[in-house]
């Protein structure tokens, strides 16, 4: 041991760019096997060849960019941003429960009940009375609190029964969904336009919706009625995974966090109520997944599907892919979330435009998540790599 | 492999230089190991010795130098690789599958099948061979982690032995062993290299090496610095060529000045999670400042428990806990941190060491809250880094990278430096502490031992729990003896011996006061 070795300063050196470079690793092999996956496609389809596969591949790659003209462009862009709000604010749930040593597999169920405490507030207080914008803060800040409760039922299982919270999770998600439907069936905030009998009311109808600041008008196509969805809920998506971030590192809140994740016992031994500490790591997690719902039912433009006693929402599941790839680093969460949504446009847009279809890019995602499992590997490689070549600069010496 | 053994030496292994980021924690090493002998490696804590041995076992590959068997050339990739040239290894920390039986675990990787189907009962009769071949007492059908450590470490060696392995590393072996487990262990060793196996043995205990070891090999910060023949050299030299200097294996001291009570314990019990009979059963003792008292006794008699009781790890059933005349019986562990007790635990790796957090993290863990290492709930950073700095400084906590090291990387000795400094350097009236020198090396021992000494004289009382009988009569100014789950005995280590003491940890003696309690009850 002992002596000191000094070489040139290498990012490489530093775990954080590491672990980015090991995403962005997997990124490219997700994209070259999603590649070979189109040739071979290609291959057993008469009406699609080689040149075809490449075309289709960079239509992916070019995600909103292959919309066509300017506005289309813009138009996608804009519900791209917005449709990455819930997404990143899953992936955030799952990330913060990762980094604090739990899996949230329970994000659907505190997206759904957020969705309901959203819903129902932004529809029961008259904005006659109050003004909107009290109202569209009071509907989140509910919705955020339903999800934390929720959350924090498999958090208390976990830290004072010791039972596995991935099982709590699972039986919470379908338990919400049963409750979000009987809540809602034969209410009053059923739409009762004929053909939108399975939504509830667009929280516009009273008035409530997020703030655009003319995000929808520039971030829209020339003809009036394709306005894109843009409010500025990505970007309080964005400044609260800042803040989570900040928490996570900064913070002696995140210190004990991290530190009860880590190692259980450890922290009991240093007089950390480790019991609590989960229980709040989940309700953490809840919050962040229903705030997700919330934002996205109050852009005022969301018919939200009431009846999911069958179904859970997939972007409650998706938390997990962006949190994987992010390597749950709050930060890598935000451009996570939104490059999977970037693939998922580029997917569709193949699909609307060629003889493809659109589960090419979810393949094509689903492969990059795979590869993102061996980032851990590929880290490793890198400082094996380094170490190695320490050595021979000093022997060079 | 070939049958012609043309060479003195089963394995060499010559110029080997593995660096790690920040450290080369071998620098051009050349090892030889003598076919039959035991050889014995010593070194400071953090002088590279798992690391070499890793390096044979397949798990890292060295940067430079080559490895020999039987005088050729091989390549070691990883463990099956070392495995099909007969090496085999326990390591530092078991590695065995808990919710497994031994024989499973013996047989894992090399079970014997049929059709696809496993043939265990070969391979038990097999085990079962082996294990009265060398005496290695085990039962094949317990659970791992029912059974004792001791069990555990021959499940490991049967696991080599059942692989035909006929090189055998252990590494620091007998840290986890008691006194007794020892000797069995050095002669189930004495015997292995009597039918011809090659053994590589790193210790830390001298005693160990003078007793089993044919030659030994010392290693000093990543460098090799010689080999010499056991029958020729004295626990002296030994020491002097590992840490450079001499050190000295009686700690001096003066007699204790006690002042009043830090510690009480009352009447206290602690119900067993497995039987119905209290692990801690109705225990009583005081601590004063300014001595140290050590309960002594043959580990599994409710030491830990206990421990455990008075630090709030585990739940009192009955009876009280005192600190510094203030009830603590039902107090947070935060309290008790905070209100005078340091703790260095058993488990460094269960209790003491988040190990994926960074040294200097891990330095703050009892303290992050502090007005100084925070403000307003942000973490000051370079506080706890110039903190951390110091003690590492202060205690020669060594590793790669200094503060910001992850925990996991360091070396086990170095581990509980840290540890050792983390509870040493926070404000205390009382210092528990387990088996505080447990795989730290010569130099270090004596270096805490001096510390130890030092704070009782400084007015801290301490609670010394050792299944060392040496440390327990170096250090203590009075000894308990725990014998299942009640003291049996108080002694003067000046008028005691260990014999006697011996008697009392078997259970052949108790004093009549230990009795005279329990019939208060
Ligand atoms: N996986 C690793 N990554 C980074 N550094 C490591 C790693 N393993 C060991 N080291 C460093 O290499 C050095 C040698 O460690 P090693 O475990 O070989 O020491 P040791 O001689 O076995 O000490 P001890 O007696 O304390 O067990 C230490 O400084 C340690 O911090
Ligand atoms: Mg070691």
């Amino acid at each position: 041991m002992s002596k000191k070795t000094t070489p040139k300063k290498n990012i490489f050196d530093n775990a954080g760019a590491r672990s980015a470079f090991a995403s962005l690793i997997a990124i490219l092999g997700g994209f070259l096997v999603g590649f070979i996956v189109l040739v071979l496609l290609a291959l057993f389809n008469e009406n699609i060849d080689f040149f075809d596969a490449v075309d289709g591949f960079f239509r992916i790659l070019a995600g909103p960019f292959s919309a066509g003209n300017k506005d289309n462009i813009l138009f996608q862009l804009g519900n791209m941003l917005f449709n990455s709000t819930p997404l990143l604010l899953t992936g955030l749930s799952v990330a913060i429960a990762f980094k604090t040593g739990l899996f949230n597999i329970g994000a659907p169920g505190q997206y759904l009940m957020g969705a309901m405490g959203t819903l129902i507030v932004a529809h029961s207080i008259p904005t006659t009375v109050v003004p909107p914008a009290i109202v569209w803060i009071i509907a989140l800040l509910t919705g955020i609190l339903c999800g934390a409760i929720w959350g924090a039922i498999p958090g208390f299982f976990k830290g004072v029964l010791g039972v596995n919270e991935v099982i709590v999770c699972i039986m919470t998600n379908w338990i919400a969904a049963n409750i979000v439907s009987w809540v809602f069936k034969d209410s009053v905030f059923i739409n009762v336009a004929e053909t939108k009998m399975n939504f509830i009311k667009k929280t516009s109808a009273n008035g409530v919706s997020t703030a655009t600041f003319g995000l929808d008008k520039f971030f829209s196509g020339s003809s009036q009625y394709s306005r894109s969805y843009m409010d500025i809920s990505i970007f309080i998506a964005i400044i609260i995974a800042i803040v989570i971030f900040i928490i996570l590192n900064k913070t002696t809140f995140g210190y004990e966090l991290k530190a009860c994740g880590y190692n259980k016992n450890a922290s009991k031994y240093a007089g950390m109520n480790e019991k609590r500490n989960i229980i709040l790591s989940m309700a953490i997690a809840g919050g962040l997944a229903a705030c997700g719902a919330a934002l996205w039912v109050l852009n005022g433009n969301q018919d939200f599907k009431w009846e999911v006693y069958q179904s859970l929402p997939s972007d409650g599941f998706n938390g997990i892919p962006v949190a994987l790839l992010a390597n749950s680093n709050p930060i890598g969460v935000v451009f996570s979330s939104i490059f999977l949504r970037y693939i998922n446009v580029g997917g569709s847009n193949l699909a609307a435009q060629t003889d493809f279809n659109e589960y090419v890019s979810q393949l094509i995602i689903a492969i990059i998540i795979y590869f993102a499992g061996f980032s851990r590997y590929i880290q490793e490689a890198m400082i094996r790599l380094r170490a190695g070549r320490k050595n021979k600069e000093k022997e060079g010496k | 492999m070939g049958d012609i053994k043309n060479s003195e030496y089963v394995i060499e292994m010559r110029n080997i230089t593995k660096v790690f980021p920040g450290i080369i924690a071998n620098d051009d090493i050349t090892l030889k190991l003598k076919r039959g002998e035991i050889h014995a490696l010593l070194g400071e804590n953090g002088a590279g010795k798992s690391t070499l041995m890793s390096v044979l076992f397949g798990l890292y590959q060295p940067e430079k130098g080559e490895i020999l068997k039987d005088g050729e050339v091989i390549k070691i990739n990883n463990p099956n690789d070392a495995n099909k040239y007969g090496i085999g290894m326990v390591h530092q920390h078991f590695k065995l599958v808990d919710v497994f039986s031994v024989l499973d675990n013996i047989i894992l990787g090399v079970e014997p099948t049929r059709f696809g189907f496993l043939t265990k009962k070969e391979a038990r009769k097999r085990v079962l061979e082996l294990s009265k071949e060398y005496g290695l007492n085990v039962d094949p059908d317990a659970m791992v982690e029912n059974i004792t450590v001791g069990m555990q470490q021959r499940t490991e060696i049967l696991k080599m032995l059942y692989r035909n392995n006929e090189i055998l590393i252990f590494d620091e072996p007998t840290a986890v062993l008691t006194p007794q487990e020892i000797d069995e262990l050095m002669e189930i060793m004495r015997g292995l290299a009597k039918e011809g196996k090659s053994i590589l043995f790193i210790t830390h205990k001298l005693n160990e090496i003078m007793a089993v070891a044919d030659r030994c090999s010392v290693l000093r910060k990543g460098k090799y610095i010689g080999t010499v023949d056991i029958k020729d050299t004295t626990k002296e030299e030994l020491s002097n060529m590992m840490v450079g200097r001499d050190v000295k294996f009686v700690v001096d001291k003066e007699d204790a000045k006690p002042e009043d009570v830090v510690l009480e314990v009352k009447k206290l019990c602690v119900k067993s999670h497995t039987h119905k009979k209290n692990v801690v059963n109705n225990v009583s003792f005081k601590v004063r400042r300014g001595e140290i008292v050590s309960i002594a006794g043959i580990d599994g008699n409710g030491q830990s428990e206990l421990v455990h009781a008075i630090t709030g790890l585990e739940r009192i059933d009955s009876g009280t806990v005192e600190l510094v005349g203030d009830d603590v019986t039902h107090k947070s562990i935060r309290y008790k941190n905070t209100h005078g007790m340091s703790h260095v635990p058993e488990d460094r790796h269960k209790h003491g060491l988040v190990l994926d957090y960074s040294l200097e993290q891990n330095i703050v863990l009892q303290r992050y809250f502090d007005k100084e290492f925070q403000s307003h709930g942000f973490i000051k950073f370079d506080a706890v880094r110039k903190y951390a700095e110091d003690l590492i400084e202060q205690y020669d906590v060594r590793s790669g990278q200094g503060p910001v090291t992850m925990a996991r990387s360091m070396s086990g000795g170095n581990q509980q430096k840290a540890i050792i400094a983390r509870e040493f350097d926070r404000e205390h009236d009382l210092l528990i502490a387990v088996q505080p020198t447990r795989g730290l090396d010569v130099g270090a021992i004596e270096y805490i031992h001096k510390q130890i000494v030092k704070s009782r004289d400084n007015g801290v009382g301490v609670l010394l729990v050792s299944f060392e009988l040496d440390e327990v009569m170096n250090l203590a100014d009075r000894i308990l003896v725990m014998y299942e789950g009640e003291i049996v005995g108080e002694l003067d280590p000046k008028k005691t011996n260990a014999q006697e003491i011996g008697l009392y940890m078997a259970g052949a003696i108790k004093n009549n006061k230990a009795e005279g309690d329990k019939t208060n009850e």
